[in-house]
């Protein structure tokens, strides 16, 4: 029987672990963001406030916390105050199914890729109230921007978690697949460094890509490009109202990491976090439920969960830093066109594959198709978004070289350019 | 005062719902308006119908200015027009000047403003470049460029005694000689440069997304941009080779040749393309032109109140942006009757409307960008 109390503890102990997480991975990553990208860009950054300007943020998020929150008299009130709230709501209810070691975890679901792919859906509701709610021309159109593509990108995020998922039905001991969180990090400790990354890297990468677009992060930030749209939905936001979207942002970057950790990097495993060999070595077990050993291995575990999240939260940094941002339909046309008939492409081989190859072959090949589908993805990419240094020749190029092939003269074509003007003309010699 | 071209229009759309156009101010204090341009604009959905560009927001009256300065001191507002490029307004100022008294600069001062027009042509486009990229969402390559243009601004102080409004040019020549060890130090500020340059190239060029961005957007052909009177880069980007310094040259570059940088795509993606190699083409001549430098004096004798005699005139450099012409009347007195200052800026910013009509409301920056306004020589 399950000790009770041992239960309460742990729920008030994991509990407390992710909305302290949640608040200083903002503070965290804020620094470390600029941080980095000052470093990416040839430049200092903070270093006024505490050792190497570490406590920035932190004075940041207080300047935040005694502002006034001012707002434009024409917002329609209920909407715009609501906006925020319902934008962070869904991120903190996201923690509750990622699993940051077999204790830190509020509730192992069962159902945790589901419930975690509705709840970053809810994220467009809050997004689109805002922009409404604020009764700016700018916030809807960025609110309109990001309800698009939050929708857009949520099903090839959706398709390429059904590969992981093929692939616990395979790895797993009774052949049963799992959208478990606990299930599917389990499935990739045989042995430890089999993670799924390997085995389904294309996935990796899409799964990735959607997460920038979710998360409203470069080169997907349309909704709050600053340049077109001065900030998108957040407009007309001020003091705390602005940082609940801002830590809602952040949260999601969190999130989207993490999600990505367990599914594809193995979650917590790595070298130390074995919880058999803790328990052949540590001694010292004064008895009940949790022992030192356990400890110990939670320990290390949480301790690789999120050298891996920030890892991926980095990477998140460094695209910001190098990429221009995607024009709106160009971003829809790489959701639909390119992204989702790749997921599925991914699926129907992976299906195929795991049912055709036989056994002790079948990851091998798994995973190399998987490689030079990514290859084949990348090569795609460039082929479909056109670009190339020469750059496609105008039409009135094109069209002076169709006439020199069939030597008809094109009707209504420019004359060559530099006949219409004079050559070089003497100077006038009276006034030098 | 601007009209706004039309009242909001409403339609039954196909499904028969009501769409309404929308009227979308964008400016003067917007982000990537490149300083306090409005540009008023209809959209349909995303898509610009109209567009109306709204400018005097900077206008500081600098003709104005000018017929009520002597000759001399004109040249210090000039620095203002175009904040971006002052080295080239003022050559194109005192070159006025020097050609409506019919004097001559000596040769070296000829010479050390070819190299300081091309230092800041390079500064210029770095600017351009930089804030172009920013305005498509790319935050790094403003940062590079502006610590590349940092060095050429210290070397700007070193020979004028200001960074930024340099007031250098004088009235037959150049106010200082070049400090000791100048050459050098813009020798090395070269050569650190061409690793700019190729780190600037390989971090944009060829950047999927940017040709995505920039590629058939915008895109000007050869006889509109005549008709349109553009100029400079824009103008060579459409396949026109036409560039003063090779045209019509003046100053040193009758003696170091330019090679004009023409490109045919007319779209955003040329002209960015060809301010880039512009910045290559700068660099070489700075190079040659230091190593013709001739000696002598950097100064002809002029009186210290400049008369020119009665009559007009109109000089015209290559400035950064196009053809920055400077036309003056003198009626013999010490003031200028009469100045106009022909930006290439304003003329530029003729096409934006034509250009924008049709696009996406995220091209509408990358158009703006690509046009590379300075809201100063605009508004004046």
């Amino acid at each position: 029987m399950v000790n009770i109390g041992f239960q309460i503890v742990h729920f008030v102990i994991t509990i407390l672990f992710f909305i302290f997480l949640v608040a200083t991975n903002a503070v965290i990553m804020v620094y470390l963001e600029r941080k980095v990208m000052a470093l990416m860009q040839d430049r200092v950054g903070p270093k006024h406030y505490g050792p190497f300007g570490s406590l920035q943020s932190t004075y940041d998020v207080l300047k935040l916390l005694l502002k006034e929150i001012v707002r434009s008299r024409e917002t329609d009130n209920a909407i715009f105050m609501l906006a925020p709230m319902i934008f962070f709501a869904p991120v903190l209810t996201a923690f509750v199914m990622l699993p940051f070691s077999p204790f830190m975890t509020t509730s192992a679901l069962g159902t945790g890729i589901l419930l975690y792919v509705a709840l970053s859906s809810l994220d467009v509701i809050g997004v689109f109230m805002a922009g409404w709610g604020s009764n700016s021309k700018y916030s809807l159109i960025g609110g309109l921007r990001s309800t698009a593509q939050m929708i857009s990108y949520e099903l090839p995020l959706l398709l390429s978690l059904v590969g992981v998922v093929m692939l616990t039905s395979f790895v797993s001991h009774n052949g049963i697949g799992s959208i478990s969180f606990t299930d599917i990090i389990n499935a990739q400790m045989h042995p430890w460094w089999l993670w799924f990354v390997l085995l389904q890297p294309l996935g990796l990468i899409i799964y990735y890509t959607c997460g920038l677009a979710e998360t409203n992060r470069a080169p997907f930030d349309l909704p709050e490009a600053e340049s077109e749209l001065v900030a998108g939905y957040l407009t007309e936001y001020s003091g705390m109202q602005w940082a609940m979207f801002f830590l809602g942002e952040y949260g999601n970057m969190l999130i989207v990491s993490s999600v990505a950790t367990a599914l594809f990097l193995g979650g917590w495993s790595g070298p130390g976090a074995d919880l058999a060999f803790w328990h052949a070595h540590v001694t010292a077990n004064p008895g009940g439920i949790f022992s030192v050993a356990d400890l110990i291995f939670n320990v290390i575990a949480v301790f690789w969960f999120l050298v891996k999240v920030y890892a991926l939260q980095g990477i998140f940094i460094w695209v910001r830093t190098t990429l221009p941002r995607l024009r709106a339909d160009q971003l829809m046309q790489y959701a639909w066109l390119i992204l989702i008939p790749m997921t599925l492409l991914n699926i129907l081989v992976t299906a195929v594959l795991l049912l055709a190859v036989p056994q002790p072959y079948t990851l091998w090949v798994t995973g190399g198709v998987n490689f030079l589908l990514l290859i084949g993805y990348i090569i795609l990419l460039t082929r479909a978004i056109g670009a190339s240094p020469k750059g496609t020749l105008p039409p009135w190029v094109e069209a002076r070289k169709r006439a020199a092939r069939t030597g008809l003269g094109a009707p209504g074509l420019p004359k060559p350019p530099a006949a219409s003007l004079p050559p070089g003309e003497p100077e006038p010699a009276a006034s030098r | 005062m601007a009209t706004v071209n039309e009242a909001p229009r409403y339609e039954e759309g196909a499904e028969g719902f009501r769409t309404e156009e929308m009227i979308l101010n964008m400016g003067p204090q917007h982000p990537s308006t490149h300083g306090v341009l409005r540009l008023v604009m209809t959209l349909e959905g995303e898509t610009v119908t109209h567009c109306t560009p709204v400018i005097g927001y900077l206008h500081r009256g600098i003709e104005k200015i000018l017929e009520n300065r002597t000759y001399m001191a004109g040249i210090r507002y000039m620095d203002n027009a175009d904040y971006l490029s002052p080295m080239l307004n003022e050559t194109a100022y005192a070159g006025a000047v020097e050609q409506l008294m019919g004097i001559e600069p000596p040769r070296r001062a000829q010479y050390i403003r070819l190299i300081t027009n091309e230092m800041q042509r390079i500064a210029s486009h770095l600017v351009a470049i930089g804030t172009y990229l920013l305005d498509l969402g790319a935050f790094t390559p403003i940062l590079y460029c502006f610590r590349d243009r940092e060095g050429l601004l210290e070397l700007f102080e070193e020979v004028a005694g200001s960074r930024f409004n340099v007031n250098y040019m004088r009235v037959g020549g150049v106010l200082h000689d070049l400090p000791t060890g100048w050459l050098q130090r813009l020798e090395s500020w070269l050569d650190k440069f061409d690793n700019s340059w190729k780190e600037l190239d390989v971090l944009i060029t060829g950047n999927e997304i940017f040709m995505k961005r920039t590629q058939g957007v915008g895109y000007i052909d050869p006889d509109q941009a005549v008709a349109f009177g553009m100029t400079g880069p824009i103008l060579r980007a459409s396949g026109v080779n036409w560039d003063l310094r090779v045209n019509r040259p003046y100053g040193a570059y009758r003696e170091i040749p330019v090679n004009p940088v023409v490109r045919e795509d007319g779209d955003a993606f040329g002209r960015y393309m060809c301010r880039l190699y512009e910045m290559k083409e700068s660099a070489r001549l700075i190079r040659e032109a230091m190593a013709a430098l001739p000696g002598g004096p950097i100064c002809t004798r002029t009186p210290i109140a400049l008369r020119p005699p009665r009559g007009e005139t109109y000089f015209a450099v290559e400035s950064s942006k196009g053809e920055l012409g400077i036309y003056l009347i003198s009626d013999g007195t010490e003031y200028p009757y009469r100045a106009k200052i022909r930006g290439p800026s304003f003329v530029n910013l003729q096409i934006v409307p034509e250009l924008m009509r049709g696009h996406k409301m995220g091209d509408v920056v990358a158009i703006l960008g690509s046009i590379d306004l300075v809201l100063g020589e605009v508004d004046r």
